[in-house]
């Protein structure tokens, strides 16, 4: 599975499309005119839309015209395109985004401490290579490293779970 | 079917507020949710009884001071709709808790919340440039009949309560501004000290800076009687000697911002007579006087039935102005 | 004369055993706040104030002021060595700082960074020593479409320089500006484009995109390269110090332009974020040879660095002259001021002379302070990087989300990290500039207010911008800088076809 620049473009070109087209249709629910006051409250996300439309538009033909060369200069004995990601690279992305996902829900549902305890613990005892008792150490010290700072000296509540509570943390 | 119940329950509440001691305190750490940014209006009165709180040890555990300006306040607001129940979480805020919900589409109305006090009253007054050729406040509303819909009439924000004051003096008058709206009071004050704008309607706090430098002068206050006594501002002039817009033969007998404070709705009454007593502690403290004074706020301790009154009066007042600008959202 | 006499007065207050230790105390917080990023000057100061009520004023604005200046420092370290924005302010000085730095330059590089930003804050303070009476008049000619032509310079200067293609960055640059625009739109009062999430009613905070962006994107490409971490190691070595300092007189051009920039900036509201990613762009359309701008060219750290610092001190100026802060954390203090019982506003230099110059006095001094501890300390944050990444990487992933959450307690704010990281990543990867992003994201709303404002005023007429002196000329400069440019390249492309390097 190797993802070609070609059609990382092209998504990328159609998803900005996208974000314009939602700026559009809900800056057309506000009003996009000039009332008495001035301009409405969608005219100028209205407008920005627009622009951002025509300019991935741009984007994606642009795309289309570069791969249509690419491919006659690789016909023509050329060098083929470099991919975007080949299968390696995307191996060790996706195992990190997976990671990054799990630990968004775990803290969502634990919260932060309980998430990056678990979260650092598995990279230095999984990817790392360190024996679990020493990973899991690092984990806490950075939790509690966290508490000092944030709770303690600054007074800024971090988002919590279901287990601070037990032990007497709010 | 819950909105129902947590009405009927803020309503037990309120019968209930007579100020018996509480057998409720606070378990952990309170959250003081504060609807503006840091260094509002509203940031600086729930840091004031913050800081007298925690000196004098009404409440016990650490309060924790948490900004939630998002949509004018609304996000504090939907914050104490999600924290149904909560006994350590207050909300401050202004009218805003109120006449928000009538000018925006939000999910949350007045009865997520229950209100447990109203601290002070934050004056309005009409402003203008000290050059201006406007005398008193008829001056200013006459020559906007003249020229209607030319003269600029600054104020923070769109349908909030500059723009909502300003409505009111057209609609009592007939006469028509160009409203202009900005993002704060100090913005609107310095514009106004510039002469980009010709009037404005800040509160005292904003404008008193612009004031005690003659940049800009006050023409009248939208208050029953005058303001209290304080030391000259400007000149030989003092708070006291603004002569109120009625004086001026402007008919609008009052207008102003309360500043309060509010739980979750759900929570036991035990709870509302805690912070009922606590902030009657602040209003009694010599602290709070101070930043009264500072802040030419009117003292004004509003709790229980006479806050509900209040709040149903100012909230009556206002949707009247919203419905007649066609500003009500449906 | 009578300024000079008055600074004087202001050192004999300033100089105390009492407030240099604020001053040492106060940079050394803001230092910490300044690298974690997320963790930011506006956030650390608005902690501070509750502190401060012990304090009298002097020493209170003195600790706020000097924990600002720490954090300014701060957010520079982290860029150069991570390439993690620890302020949005430091973002441009990640484009050359952090290749410098890779290269193996990384002590060339933080000296670059805190000699320049201790030279545009002494800027700065000189410039507020001079103009302290004067500026308050001058910023009261500023209208909302003065404020509007500012602000469309700020856009321009940066368009204008853009080495990307022009549909990606005009990409790059529509996006922020409608991210910017989703929430409650206080001038109009309307809420838009949050399609009934809750969520997004509070729209969506610069500060949490800049964390996905820059943090979690850059974290994706480290990643996607082996588990390396491509931070740079740096041991602060005297003598490369020494050197680089004795290489700063060359740069005198870039110091003298972004300081001008950065005085500018701060004085009107654009604040410092808008004045370094200008004054970066500005360095790089005037040089003409060399290495390219963005692979570790000294111009690159210096333009930003010093524009930042300068137009964060002269942020001051405003704030106390005419109670109008340029910046989030000027805001800040500002309520500390009134929480303290004083009214910010032309009457205060003549009330409060002890407060007012006491507060430039200290700004000399924890400056100095500043650059000293900044080098002295920049070991020990180097030697996280020591750390192999399978551990230090997922520790910056839980500082970035922690960080995003403390922006405003919004658990959806950890969704949206995750979101701007891919977009960061990918946008990187296929040559979309992430810079106009955050600048639209930062100066948008802004400038569509002032637009709105100026319209509303001239009844719908664009005339406006061009109605006095003041404002053309600002649109002009402002229009030239989007033009010229692209023209002066296609003239110089006929002019001499002997290629550039």
């Amino acid at each position: 599975m190797t993802i070609k620049v070609f059609h990382a473009e092209l998504g990328t070109a159609v998803a900005t499309g996208l974000l314009g087209l939602a700026g559009v249709i809900g800056a057309s629910e506000l009003g996009y005119g000039w009332e008495e006051s001035g301009p409405q409250a969608g005219y100028f996300p209205f407008y920005v839309g627009l622009i951002l439309i025509g300019a991935s538009l741009w984007n994606l033909v642009s795309a289309f015209v570069h791969h249509r060369e690419a491919v006659a200069h690789a016909a023509s004995g050329g060098d083929t395109e470099e991919p975007f990601l080949d299968r390696e690279r995307a191996g060790r992305l996706g195992v990190f985004i997976a990671a990054l996902l799990a630990f968004v829900i775990v803290t969502l549902t634990m919260g932060i401490y309980v998430g990056s305890i678990l979260y650092i613990t598995w990279s230095a005892w999984r990817q790392g290579g360190y024996r679990l008792p020493l990973a899991f150490g690092v984990g806490l010290a950075f939790a509690v490293a966290l508490y000092v700072i944030f709770e303690a000296i600054f007074k800024i509540p971090l988002l919590k779970g279901p287990i601070e509570p037990l032990l007497g943390i709010y | 079917m819950t909105k129902t119940k947590t009405g009927l329950l803020a309503a037990t509440a309120l019968m209930l507020a007579a100020p018996a001691f509480a057998d409720f305190a606070p378990t952990r750490p309170v959250e003081f949710i504060v609807a503006s940014g840091a260094g509002g209006g509203t940031d600086n009165f729930a840091r004031t009884i913050q800081a007298v709180l925690t000196r004098d040890e009404i409440v016990e555990r650490p309060i924790v001071v948490l900004n939630k300006g998002g949509g004018s306040g609304a996000e504090a607001f939907l914050y104490a709709r999600q924290n149904e129940g909560d006994p350590h979480k207050l909300v401050f805020g202004t009218n805003n808790v109120y006449l928000l919900p009538h000018v925006a589409k939000l999910a949350y109305t007045v009865e997520d919340l229950q209100p447990v006090a109203a601290l002070a009253l934050d004056e309005f007054l009409v402003w203008v440039k000290a050059d201006s050729p406007y005398q008193n406040v008829m001056d200013l509303v006459n020559a906007a009949k003249e020229a209607p819909g030319t003269i600029p009439f600054g104020g923070s924000q769109s349908k909030d309560t500059d723009e909502t004051l300003v409505a009111l003096i057209e609609q009592t008058t007939g006469a028509d501004f160009k409203y202009v709206p900005f993002n704060g009071g100090g913005e609107v004050g310095v514009q106004l000290a510039g002469g980009h704008v010709a009037a404005n309607v800040n509160n005292p706090n904003e404008n008193a800076g612009q004031w005690q430098a003659g940049a800009i002068r006050p023409l009248c206050v939208f208050a029953p009687q005058r303001m209290a006594e304080s030391e000259p501002v400007s000149g030989d002039m003092g708070w006291h000697d603004i002569p109120t817009c009625k004086e001026q033969g402007l008919e609008i007998e009052s207008y102003q911002m309360p500043r309060t404070v509010w739980l979750p709705a759900g929570t036991e009454p035990e709870v509302l007579a805690y912070y009922q007593a606590a902030m009657q502690k602040v209003a009694e403290s010599q602290d709070w006087k101070d930043y009264l004074a500072k802040t030419s706020q009117s003292a004004s301790f509003l709790t229980g039935n006479e806050l509900a009154e209040f709040i149903k009066t100012s909230e009556a007042n206002a949707v009247k102005v919203f419905e007649a600008e066609g500003w009500t959202a449906q | 004369m009578g300024n000079f006499d008055l600074l004087m007065h202001g050192f004999g207050i300033a100089i105390t055993p009492m407030h240099l230790m604020l001053m040492v105390g106060g940079v050394m917080m803001g230092l910490i706040v300044g690298v974690l990023p997320g963790l930011g000057a506006p956030n650390g100061v608005s902690l501070l104030i509750p502190l401060t009520f012990a304090l009298d004023p002097t020493s209170a604005i003195i600790l706020l002021s000097s924990m600002y200046w720490g954090a300014l420092f701060g957010g520079s370290t982290t860029s150069i060595l991570f390439n993690i924005p620890g302020e949005p302010s430091s973002v441009a000085t990640t484009f050359d700082g952090y290749p410098l730095a890779r290269s193996g330059q990384s002590t060339r590089a933080l000296t670059l960074a805190f000699m320049s930003a201790g030279f545009g804050a002494l800027l700065g303070v000189i410039v507020i020593t001079l103009l302290a009476g004067w500026a308050s008049n001058f910023a009261l000619k500023f209208g909302a479409p003065e404020y509007f032509a500012v602000y469309f310079l700020a856009f321009a200067a940066f368009i204008g320089m853009g080495s990307a293609a022009p549909m990606k960055t005009l990409v790059s640059l529509a996006a922020g500006l409608l991210l910017a625009s989703v929430g409650m739109d206080s001038v109009t009062g309307s809420i838009r484009l949050t399609f009934g999430f809750e969520d997004l009613l509070g729209g969506i905070s610069f500060l949490v995109v800049v964390i996905g962006l820059f943090g979690i994107g850059e974290l994706l490409s480290t990643v996607q390269e082996g588990l390396r971490f491509r931070g740079v190691a740096s041991k602060i070595d005297l003598r490369d110090v020494f050197k680089t300092i004795a290489e700063l007189p060359r740069y005198w051009a870039t110091y003298i332009r972004s300081g001008l920039i950065g005085i500018w900036m701060g004085i009107t509201p654009g604040g410092p974020t808008a004045a370094s990613f200008m004054s970066y762009g500005i360095a790089r359309s005037s040089s003409r040879k060399g290495v390219p701008f963005g692979t570790g060219r000294p111009e690159g750290i210096v333009a930003p660095e010093t524009a930042d610092h300068s137009a964060g001190s002269c942020a001051m100026l405003p704030m106390l002259a005419l109670g109008v802060p340029s910046s989030a954390t000027a805001a800040v203090m500002m309520g500390g001021l009134m929480i303290w019982g004083l009214t910010p506003g032309p009457m205060l230099f003549a009330t409060q002379p002890d407060f007012v110059w006491g507060l430039i006095a200290s700004m000399y001094v924890s400056n100095l302070i500043g650059v000293i501890l900044v080098l002295a300390t920049v070991p020990m944050f180097a030697a996280l990087l020591r750390i192999p990444f399978t551990i230090i990487g997922p520790m910056i992933v839980a500082i970035c989300f922690v960080g995003a959450y403390t922006v405003s307690n919004a658990t959806f704010d950890l969704w949206l990290v995750l979101l701007f990281g891919l977009v960061g990543y990918l946008f990187s990867r296929l040559d979309y500039p992430l810079a106009p992003l955050v600048l639209a994201m930062v100066l948008g709303h802004k400038a569509e207010n002032a637009f709105h404002q100026s319209m509303v005023l001239s009844d719908g007429s664009l005339g406006i911008f061009f109605a006095n002196p003041l404002v053309s000329s600002i649109m002009i400069v402002g229009i030239a800088l989007l033009v010229l440019p692209k023209l002066m390249q296609h003239g110089s492309r006929l002019w001499r076809r002997a290629p550039v390097e």
